[in-house]
């Protein structure tokens, strides 16, 4: 863009949120980049207050023809949802951090973009719920951003849909018209439905139509979000963590009527590499602990509550016992040398730095989708040939399993560690990834969420959702001005 | 000429959809058609009919189910699929065809190991249910009764249930679908399109069942749905649950480690402070409040009629009025007694008592009753038909709120003979995925052969909904109503204007009827008898309700324009 033009254009975004919120500096502009070094820098950032400069926002790229793209959470960005165009102009909405309500009765909390993990756990916790989080989110992970991709959280009784723990948001859809989703929608002001007795916790409609769900997956393609209402459970009055460790096959038979009977809270399945990565810090140790642990580790927590916690408790441990034997695995307090007490710590807030899948060679390729436990197996045989074929060690991948509502799906993840500062560790990586990618889409991975790449692999198996996609874009962004270029929504 | 002028199909369009689905599958007999258009459920003019549409068609497979709606698109014929086809919400307008998918009846998964069911249109409750319980699994049934059709209430209906504290909510259900779009193309949503699996719904990408539906579906106005794939669930019980006899004259056993349990608490504050204790200690698989005075009105309905003359009888009832039925099904031993013992704690705490209801004689039925969802046709016992009002999903102090008000309104039309004494507190309330949010309609019984009861009914409907609106509550079922829809949309973030849009990027001939999806219209066009009206809300105070709760969010600036 030409200087004067970019001068212009900062004089007329500065207009709306004052001078000191729009930058255009290098240095800063760079966080938004992708960390690999591809793509490009965006024109510049702004940094709105509140939702009425995010319309003004939103008002003024329908004007002029501006790519706005959204983003909440703090660098990196390496999954490139929000990896701007060339001349784009970044929203960064992390000033944007109230936690404006938090309901201890009904369970939930109302939070702005720029909330972190830490601190809605942290408030959460002192009226005595807890936060549902994903697997050690970055500490400046946003919680609307998490949960706006439908990232899976660790606790799969608690995930009854695709949705959740989003409830109901605000949002200023690309033609600049605010919007309440849901329950939120009205009759009557947030502050008028709390004295009725409301709390915006019912997520669909208004009405005919979901509009949350056409917002919640779309890489901020439909508009940008100023608030959401998430859910938030009891913090258990008594709460233990177990193990069992054993081949894969064997962990998805004890699963299965695990998941059924809603008995677990955590319950997450991990190979050697990704457990020590969770709960290990430095390479050495990582590296130790993987080499300790034969085939997989799931680890599953179990609570009681207000009610006689400490028999809930052990009903739970008694029946999970009994199932265990059929499934001829075992429970157990520790899996090698890691005991539950440690376990407990690292899942239950953000991820301490360096970020876990960065703690083994520094960078991470993650590979993700959604397929059924039983198909699992297949998946992971197929990574570990492709590993083999790049010439990748097979140690060096990080494996997650994560079921989510209520185990019918689950989220299967390949974290390709990498050494960053090797050009050729990358490629390898690289290559890996790609490769593997399109062998997991042909296996009939899912790929719901798909980002960079991904999307135009996964979005050509099926044209009659981007066609459907396309009549959703063009009644809610249809001058296009929502990070352009992302998902199915290509320029002409 | 407009499509809804037309009364009865070119003889060329007949042989067009009859080359499709076969002469044996199009009917346009008077007398068929009248079939169609006998819908007295939910239907506020008194004769009891909706307009008899131009032909019924029944497609067999989905290509001729695409097959027909291309040919509505090619000669600009309204149309209307159903499936088991309750309510007027069905009905086509005039001049439209009905699609009838009752061919389409086929249960055709079942994945066990990770619990979905693919189905047809015409795959009921019952008969899903009917494969499952042997199988360790169930499903989740729905309030208009085991013979409903589960694809009907997971993509286009509504879809509340007494199992939805561990079940959830019809549309919260869904994964993958098939989708007869408008226009006659064909959408498989989530995973089915992707790879001709059904286990996800959403994606890639923003998730189309936002389009396909929000609390409700679009009732028929927007295509067709051909296949889904419903979220099946644990069901505990071993072995085989036949039982001998009919309704009101079996005593059937309970399962092992299953049981159900009456709750009676003090008032309506203990009954607001138990039921977040419930949800929070996440015990129980049905559950649901139903009034005594419809328990009483299904079971022994010329009693129910006499009760007014007894007052005794009135007060002992009432003082019995929050009752909740509660059904525990444990998988071991252990879990059922942590889960009784945890409900009798509870109960204490909140000033209840409880009942086991499996040591008394109708326990069996209430048990199977509710988990075969067979009870909810009792209704019709009482005085010939029901209506209901809120339809509302949130907080449970929320639904207390409804509650209250919902009987206030009925006391004072009972008071003057305007419907049926249920005792007036007839609240259908019950938690939601162990408490996350609630779900409350209040349920007015009366009989359509009398003219008052009819005029009464429509006057309460009309003050329930403004009284919903009145304390920030949203409308539920009303919101079916044109007319409500061009009242209310203002006060609810102008949803209909951005509902109407996609209508019309998805169905540019606005060929699928959308009635009871998004269309509107005027108070002074709609089919409403308002000399008829004696509304007791002042119209000064009538403005003034709705004019402070129009909506915070700006109307859409192309409205403003």
């Amino acid at each position: 863009m030409a200087v004067k033009a970019v001068e212009d254009l900062k004089e007329r975004l500065a207009g709306i949120v004052g001078e000191t919120s729009v930058n255009d500096d290098r240095n800063d502009l760079l966080q938004y980049a992708r960390p690999d070094g591809d793509g490009h820098l965006p024109t510049c950032v702004v940094r709105p207050v509140n939702p009425e400069q995010v319309t003004a926002l939103v008002v003024l790229a329908n004007e002029t023809g501006l790519n706005l793209v959204p983003v909440s959470s703090g660098p990196p960005h390496a999954r490139g949802g929000t990896a701007p165009e060339s001349g784009a102009v970044m929203v960064d909405l992390s000033a944007m951090d109230r936690i404006v309500r938090m309901d201890r009765r009904n369970k939930v909390a109302i939070v702005e973009p720029g909330v972190t993990f830490g601190r809605l756990a942290s408030e959460a916790s002192k009226v005595g719920l807890k936060a549902l989080m994903p697997l050690l989110p970055r500490q400046r992970k946003s919680v609307l951003a998490s949960y706006l991709e439908r990232e899976p959280i660790i606790i799969p009784k608690y995930h009854w849909d695709a949705t959740d723990p989003l409830l109901c948001m605000e949002v200023v859809f690309g033609t600049g018209d605010m919007f309440r989703t849901g329950s939120a929608a009205g009759p009557g002001s947030l502050e008028q439905q709390w004295e009725h007795g409301e709390a915006q916790k019912n997520p669909m409609g208004p009405g005919q139509t979901d509009f949350g769900r056409l917002v919640q997956g779309a890489q901020g393609t439909m508009g940008i979000v100023t608030w959401g209402s998430v859910k938030l459970e009891v913090m258990p009055s008594e709460h233990r963590i177990y193990f069992v460790n054993d081949s894969l096959e064997r962990l998805i038979e004890f699963a299965y009527p695990v998941l059924r009977r809603k008995m677990a809270d955590e319950f997450l399945i991990l190979d050697g590499t990704a457990f020590a990565t969770t709960m290990r810090g430095g390479a050495a140790e990582i590296g130790d602990l993987a080499g300790r642990i034969p085939g997989y580790v799931l680890v599953l927590g179990i609570s009681g509550y207000e009610y006689f916690p400490g028999e809930r408790v052990t009903y739970l441990v008694n029946d999970m016992a009994d199932l265990a034997k059929e499934a001829g695995v075992a429970l157990t307090r520790s899996a090698a040398g890691v005991d539950h007490l440690e376990a407990e710590r690292a899942l239950s807030g953000p991820s301490g730095e360096p970020y876990y899948k960065h703690r083994m060679k520094g960078g991470s390729r993650d590979l993700f989708f959604l397929t059924t436990l039983d198909r699992v197996p297949a998946f992971t045989a197929a990574m570990e040939s492709l590993a083999q074929e790049h010439g990748h060690p097979v140690g060096e991948i990080g494996t997650y399993i994560q079921p989510i509502q209520h185990g019918r799906t689950v989220h299967l993840e390949f974290d390709i560690y990498f050494d960053p500062g090797s050009a050729k560790d990358a490629a390898r990586a690289g290559g890996l990834f790609s490769a593997a990618a399109k062998a997991c889409q042909e296996m009939g991975g899912f790929f719901s969420r798909p980002y960079g790449p991904w999307a135009d692999m996964a979005f050509e198996a099926c044209p009659d959702t981007v066609d459907a996609l396309l009549k959703v874009k063009r009644v809610l962004d249809p001058r296009g001005v929502m990070n352009r270029n992302k998902l199915c929504f290509k320029e002409a | 000429m407009k499509p809804e002028e037309l009364q009865k199909l070119p003889p060329e369009v007949y042989k067009e959809l009859e080359e499709v689905v076969g002469p044996e599958n199009i009917s346009e007999e008077p007398a068929l058609l009248d079939g169609y258009a006998w819908q007295p459920t939910f239907n506020s003019s008194p004769d009891l009919w909706v307009p008899r549409c131009a032909a019924a068609v029944l497609p067999g497979s989905t290509e001729e189910v695409q097959a027909v709606v291309r040919i509505c698109n090619k000669h600009n014929i309204l149309y209307k699929a159903h499936s088991t086809g309750w309510g007027t919400f069905n009905a086509v307008k005039a001049g439209g065809i009905v699609l009838d998918m009752r061919r389409m009846n086929r249960i055709v998964e079942i994945d066990e190991k990770n619990m979905y069911a693919v189905v047809e249109p015409y795959v009921s409750g019952i008969s899903l249910q009917a494969e499952l319980l042997s199988r360790g699994l169930n499903c989740h049934m729905i309030g208009a009764g085991c013979g409903a059709s589960l694809l009907a209430s997971a993509t286009s209906g509504v879809g509340d249930g007494w199992d939805g504290i561990s079940m959830s909510y019809s549309p919260r259900n869904v994964l993958g679908v098939e989708w007869v779009l408008p226009d006659g193309e064909l959408l498989q949503m989530g995973s089915l399109g992707s790879h001709g699996t059904w286990f996800s719904g959403d994606g890639p990408g923003p998730s189309l069942r936002g389009a396909m539906r929000g609390w409700c579906g679009a009732f028929g106005g927007l295509g067709v749905f051909t296949r889904v794939a419903v979220k099946i669930f644990n069901w505990p019980a071993n072995g085989d649950h036949r039982s001998e006899g009919l309704m009101f004259d079996y005593l059937p056993p309970l399962p092992e480690n299953l049981k159900v349990f009456m709750v009676v608490f003090r008032d309506r504050g203990s009954f607001a402070e138990g039921m977040y204790k419930i949800g929070e200690a996440e015990i129980g698989y049905i559950q649901c409040r139903n009034a005594l005075g419809m328990i009483l009105g299904g079971a022994l309905p010329r009693f129910q009629r006499k009760l007014p003359g007894v007052p005794a009888m009135v007060e002992m009832l009432k003082s019995m009025q929050f009752c909740l039925t509660h059904i525990i099904a444990a998988n071991s031993p252990r879990e059922l007694a942590y889960q009784e013992k945890a409900l009798r704690a509870i109960a204490l705490d909140s000033e209840a008592f409880v009942l086991d209801m499996g040591q008394l004689p109708l326990g069996g039925l209430l048990f199977w009753g509710l988990v075969k969802d067979s009870l909810p046709p009792l209704i019709f016992r009482i005085g010939g038909q029901f209506s209901s009002v809120f339809g509302h999903d949130e907080t449970w102090d929320s639904s207390i709120l409804l509650n209250r008000v919902g009987q206030e309104i009925k006391q004072k039309w009972i008071d003057r003979d305007g419907m049926i004494d249920d005792l007036a507190d007839n609240a259908w309330m019950f938690l939601q995925e162990d408490g996350m949010w609630t779900h409350c309609e209040e349920l007015i019984l009366y009989d359509p052969r009398e003219e008052k009861h009819v005029r009464s009914v429509n006057n309460a409907i009309a003050e329930a909904m403004i009284s919903a609106v009145e304390h920030c509550q949203g409308p539920g079922f009303m919101l079916l109503n044109p007319m409500v829809r061009r009242m209310l949309s203002p006060m609810m973030s102008h949803y209909n204007f951005w509902t109407k849009k996609l209508k019309k990027e998805f169905d540019p001939l606005g060929l699928s009827d959308d009635v009871a999806y998004c269309s509107e219209e005027d108070v002074e066009e709609a089919d409403i008898d308002l000399e008829n009206m004696t509304f007791d809300i002042p119209p000064e105070e009538l403005a003034r309700i709705f004019e402070e709760r129009i909506s915070v969010i700006p109307a859409p600036r192309e409205m403003a324009q």
